[in-house]
């Protein structure tokens, strides 16, 4: 499929056409809060789009898992119906970490077992993601090599100055790119598209990884036992804000709510944290991680250890920087741990 | 099975939580026709001394207070504490903060020595007899309450989240209030609120009481970080949170 450019004007003709064509619509913009933020919402006119955004504050995975949905309705009168999202909808503005998150997400969703309304919304999603064109404040892709994406997306836009690059990469992207006012990219389009992404690759990296985010999984064989899970822990709140926030995070607790007949009800699942005390509790209030060391450890052997043994070796830490955000006492950054650990561990060698 | 028989009680409080029961709408038809209400001072006239659940709102503040209080519980098979009033004490509870005679001059002035006005200590109601159940919130939280009274009805324990609010403005899609300059409590205050108070842009006041391990030297270093004081976070967890025992 080709390459296109827009100028930048047919890019928001071509929003407009969207927004009036399709019934599900959301993209990035100004949080409706806090301004200074940005997030992903339903989008109503193109001037609130905002692709030079630097990050949003909860990844685009509420779209595909939201924090709480109904999976089944129940009768205990008889039977039961399984509840899934149908409707088609478009997202804009996914940045390659995230969009790499998703790709995880679909890989892990199809394993094991195949988790019929994830799938149903992806499969429903068009999705336009975007080159970042603004570092955020704690983003370090360039270190899980996050930075750019080649996969998982329908269209690809990259911010070039004098317009956008628009590569289709499936028969879903072409479809929706032929509505646009394209030209074909020239070989100078081509090469400015390239030096976005090489620069990205170098410098959307606010806290350096000293090591091979490959390398992650070996380094955390032999740090099970090693102070800094107590150290860190000491000051956590348990608040799964670093979960909450996380592209990665997809644990979530079932549920029954019943109906006033008390015979019929719906079973839902809500976002979950491994921080949170009780995220291990079990019958009869046996709680196997109640330590806040260990659900500190947890969380970062799961992104670093555990999840890449199931989709190929993948860091599933893209490097978005959420999680350092969105934690007051300020110790969920990945990236300090991972180095600390190398630190340590490279003492002992020597 | 027949249906409980369920009376609803009123101490010291503004009565808002009741109201909050009485403002269910169509659902209060369902609400009635699940159980069977003997007594609710507040919606109707009857009265009971027979009945499964008993509901207590407010807190406790006077010595014949206590005496009621223990005979609904020897006559209650369920005890269900309603509202901050009940499970934490409330507002109610800044009073124990200060000399009692200063706070009687205070809010009765030269009727303060009147013996129909004479209060003792706050106490939250698990403070004065033994609590099955407690609903959190000022006021509580109208889909809560349905849902833990639902799985009363089919003998389900209720589901009170054990996590801070933080997890449910987190999932809601709001900035953090520290990053804006607010002493939110929600880090350390339990959740099912639906983070009421910071998604309309006002920090947690903690209304629903602590969570069970409350991490301090977590906010020591927190509010160290943005530049207050431990003082500043004490002044803003006295509202709801002077003395307060376990909240679950």
């Amino acid at each position: 499929m080709s390459v296109k450019k827009l100028s930048k004007e047919s890019l928001l003709n071509w929003v407009d056409e969207i927004i009036s064509t399709k019934k599900k619509v959301y993209g990035v913009q100004k949080h409706k809060d806090k301004t200074d933020r940005f997030e992903f919402a339903p989008l109503d006119s193109t001037a609130d789009l905002r692709l030079d955004y630097d990050v949003t504050v909860l990844p685009p995975k509420k779209y595909f898992q939201p924090p709480t949905e109904t999976l089944v309705a129940f009768d205990l009168k008889g039977g039961y119906k399984a509840a899934c999202d149908t409707e088609k909808f478009i997202v804009i503005g996914i940045h390659p970490y995230d969009m790499i998150a998703i790709n995880q997400m679909d890989e892990l969703f199809q394993k094991d077992n195949y988790d019929s309304h994830y799938m149903t919304r992806r499969n429903n999603a068009t999705i336009i993601a975007c080159d970042v064109a603004t570092a955020s404040k704690d983003i370090f892709a360039s270190s899980m090599k996050t930075a750019t994406v080649k996969k998982g997306y329908d269209i690809l836009l990259t911010d070039i100055g004098n317009g956008y690059v628009a590569e289709a990469a499936t028969k879903k992207g072409q479809l929706l790119l032929d509505k646009a006012k394209t030209e074909k990219a020239s070989d100078a389009d081509i090469k400015a598209r390239q030096a976005v992404w090489e620069n990205n690759e170098k410098n959307l990296n606010k806290h350096p990884l000293n090591c091979q985010p490959s390398e992650v999984s070996e380094l955390l064989e032999k740090a099970y036992n090693h102070p800094v899970w107590e150290e860190k822990a000491k000051t956590c709140f348990s608040c799964g804000s670093c979960n909450q926030v996380c592209p990665t995070c997809y644990c979530f607790n079932v549920h029954d709510d019943m109906n006033w007949d008390l015979k019929s009800g719906d079973r839902k699942r809500t976002w979950d944290g491994c921080l949170l005390d009780g995220f291990t509790k079990v019958a009869p209030d046996h709680e196997f991680r109640a330590k806040k060391s260990d659900r500190f450890r947890h969380r970062l052997y799961r992104k670093g250890k555990y999840v890449p043994s199931k989709i190929g070796g993948q860091i599933a830490c893209v490097g978005c920087g959420r999680c350092i955000g969105a934690c007051l006492p300020d110790i969920a950054n990945p990236v300090k741990v991972y180095n600390r650990l190398l630190e340590d561990t490279s003492a002992v060698k020597k | 099975m027949n249906k409980p028989r369920v009376a609803v009680f009123d101490f010291a409080c503004c009565e808002g939580c009741q109201l909050q029961i009485v403002n269910l709408e169509e659902q209060i038809l369902d609400l009635i026709g699940a159980v069977n209400v003997v007594e609710w001072r507040e919606a109707m006239s009857e009265q009971s001394h027979e009945y499964d659940i008993a509901i207590i709102e407010g807190s406790i503040t006077r010595p014949e207070d206590e005496e009621k209080l223990w005979l609904i519980r020897s006559r209650a098979k369920i005890l269900i504490a309603l509202g901050a009033c009940a499970t934490l004490g409330g507002i109610n509870k800044l009073k124990n903060n200060f000399d009692l005679n200063d706070v009687k001059k205070c809010v009765y002035g030269k009727d303060a020595s009147k013996p129909h006005l004479y209060t003792e200590l706050t106490k939250a109601v698990d403070e004065v007899v033994e609590v099955d159940y407690k609903i959190h919130g000022c006021p509580i939280e109208a889909k809560e309450f349905i849902s833990i009274i639902r799985s009363l009805l089919i003998g389900k324990k209720p589901e009170i989240p054990e996590y801070p609010v933080c997890v449910e403005c987190k999932a809601k899609g709001n900035p953090c209030l520290w990053e804006y300059g607010q002493l939110c409590l929600g880090p350390i205050i339990r959740a099912g609120c639906n983070a009421r108070c910071p998604s309309a842009g006002h920090r947690c006041y903690g209304c629903r009481g602590y969570i069970n391990k409350p991490n301090v030297e977590a906010a020591k270093d927190v509010i160290e970080k943005y530049g207050l004081s431990v003082e500043d976070l004490k002044s803003k967890m006295v509202l709801f949170g002077s003395r307060q025992d376990n909240t679950l």
